[in-house]
């Protein structure tokens, strides 16, 4: 499945999870998916607690940046691996506040459980 | 590929101000006891100054490893890539007690300053209070402003050097012999000046943060200068003070007597404040660190999924609760024992084995991936590398085999040997069947989603 079809299918997990929407709520947020291996860019903007997805660079500057190969962020966007697990083996490089990076793994561990 | 800017990025004063911040612990003073011990008196600020200039080496490892993989999990990921999992898991572990340690031995320094101030309140208890306290501000989702927390490294390390050329301009003019003077254990002396030092790397888990890659090693530089000069000077200062090693020996309170000398009770009482203001950020430093890491293993299924449930506010609450608690039992024996030597000697051996370890994985990763972009190169390759390997692989012998007091055995060396076989056995054993029982648990789990 296309990376662009997993990001849409992972916001509209997010945006129907009740608790995420309110946990996210004051957090307005840009982060920037580059896929190293095909060059490809992607963007997730959250928005008062609504997420939206997008292919190519994003309007604004971004708050995070992540990267990783295509596999990868395939994986982690659908819920196969954690996103810890490929960052944790350098697989998975971020560059942006860690506090963002941590909400990021809560997102994922909110909707996809342990 | 273009690269693209980020907002929000980390300037170089932020980067000095954590590693000196993190560096900047209470057990320092008693660190520098023991390192005047060791060489006799007058020339530990010597063996403080010959410790940080074999840290800067190891700091250009950490500037390699850290621009080629700039990782909040660093030394997981760098052990990973250049080793094996395994090994990086137990080296991850054992690291991650050291924030422990340190918190324990914090608070002892804690205890004693605070019983001397009042003594009508015991110690141990401002200990039990602050860590409670620290430990419930930080489950209620309470954040510490890293500036408040990095502002007092600056706060710490300018008042020590303050206060310490008070003392030594103070005094008459002392004999130049003793100050170049080596004792018999120097090699001990500077083993244990490693520990003034530790904990400066623990900005690399900040590189995501900085845009310029060179931030972290220029900041670890300066932190670690600054903290060369003001724990020299203490060092300085506080030999003058007590020349003799049998009376320096018996103090808790170092930092008390030398601010009482600068500046009365003024400096006694200033004292009294940097000390519980730094062991509070230890103790916030610390726990936010470990219960962070020890969340990220659990996630990555290292550690028990339960380790990374999160309370309303997004704190990891039982692995917070679990470390504060360790340290809390860690902190009230060691103050009950007296025994601060055994965590100090713990601390500088496991992080001289750290230190030895970057080099290896500096080596391994240049054979494993020369292609990788490296924005920083450690110094002189393959020399430097290879002689700080060396030295501190026998800095943390000589750390770890350091008697403490009239006994012969070995604590530091049993303690962190304990340790270090209880990780090996788990990541061999108890690790490989976690794994099995959550496959099938995943795998029963798709089945009867495709059942539905």
């Amino acid at each position: 499945m296309a990376l662009m079809t997993i990001l849409q299918a992972f916001v509209e997990k997010c945006n129907q999870h009740e608790r995420l929407r309110a946990m996210n709520r004051e957090w307005s947020r840009t982060v920037v998916i580059w896929a190293e291996d095909t060059g490809s860019r992607y963007w997730l903007r959250s928005v008062a607690g609504e997420l939206q997805a997008g292919q190519g660079p994003p309007e604004e500057e971004a708050n995070m940046e992540i990267r990783a190969d295509g596999e990868t962020l395939e994986a982690v966007f659908s819920g196969r691996l954690t996103p810890t697990e490929p960052y944790n083996q350098g697989d998975l490089m971020v560059r942006g506040s860690q506090d963002d990076l941590f909400r990021l793994d809560v997102i994922t561990l909110m909707i996809w459980g342990e | 590929m273009a690269d693209q800017g980020l907002n929000k990025v980390l300037p170089l004063r932020t980067a000095v101000s954590t590693s000196a911040g993190l560096a900047s612990a209470a057990v320092n003073f008693l660190a520098v006891v023991d390192v005047a011990m060791y060489m006799g008196g007058r020339s530990a600020w010597l063996a403080i100054l010959v410790a940080g200039v074999l840290i800067l080496l190891t700091a250009s490892n950490f500037s390699e490893l850290n621009g080629m993989f700039p990782s909040a999990a660093s030394i997981r990921v760098w052990t990973r890539r250049g080793l094996n999992d395994q090994v990086s898991l137990v080296a991850s572990l054992v690291y991650a007690t050291t924030v422990v340690f340190v918190i324990a031995a914090d608070g002892f320094v804690l205890g004693h300053a605070f019983q001397a101030a009042l003594p009508a309140v015991p110690g141990i208890l401002w200990v039990v209070l602050i860590l409670a306290v620290t430990a419930y501000v930080n489950l209620r989702g309470i954040k510490i402003a890293a500036a408040v927390q990095d502002s007092n490294a600056f706060f710490l390390l300018g008042t020590l050097i303050v206060i310490s050329l008070l003392v030594v301009f103070k005094q008459p003019t002392m004999a130049l012999g003793p100050l170049f003077h080596f004792g018999p254990n120097w090699f001990q002396g500077i083993a244990l000046g490693v520990f003034i030092f530790v904990g400066f790397e623990w900005v690399s888990p900040l590189a995501e943060e900085f845009y310029d890659a060179r931030a972290i090693p220029r900041g670890m530089y300066i932190a670690l200068g600054i903290i060369a000069v003001a724990f020299g000077l203490f060092a300085l200062a506080l030999t003058d003070i007590l020349p003799n090693a049998g009376v320096l020996a018996r103090s808790v309170i170092p930092q008390l007597i030398v601010g009482q000398k600068a500046l009365g009770a003024l400096g006694f009482w200033w004292m009294a404040l940097i000390t519980l203001t730094t062991a509070m950020t230890t103790f916030n430093g610390g726990l936010v660190t470990a219960s962070r890491f020890v969340y990220a293993l659990a996630r990555e299924r290292s550690l028990p999924a339960s380790w990374a449930r999160l309370n309303d506010r997004l704190v990891p609450s039982r692995t917070l609760l679990g470390l504060a608690f360790v340290a809390l039992c860690l902190s009230v024996l060691v103050y009950l024992s007296g025994q601060y030597e055994v965590l100090i000697n713990a601390g500088a051996g496991v992080e001289s084995l750290m230190y030895a370890l970057t080099s290896v994985l500096v080596f391994s990763l240049r054979r494993r991936e020369p292609k990788r972009n490296r924005p920083f190169h450690a110094f002189w390759y393959p020399i430097v590398p290879g002689i700080v390997a060396v030295i501190f692989l026998g800095l943390a012998l000589g750390a770890l085999t350091t008697a403490v007091g009239t006994s012969q055995t070995p604590w530091a060396l049993i303690f962190v040997g304990l340790l270090t076989a209880v990780a090996t056995l788990y990541v061999a054993f108890g690790l490989p069947r976690k794994k099995r029982q959550g496959k099938l648990a995943s795998s029963a789990k798709q089945l009867l989603e495709r059942g539905r």
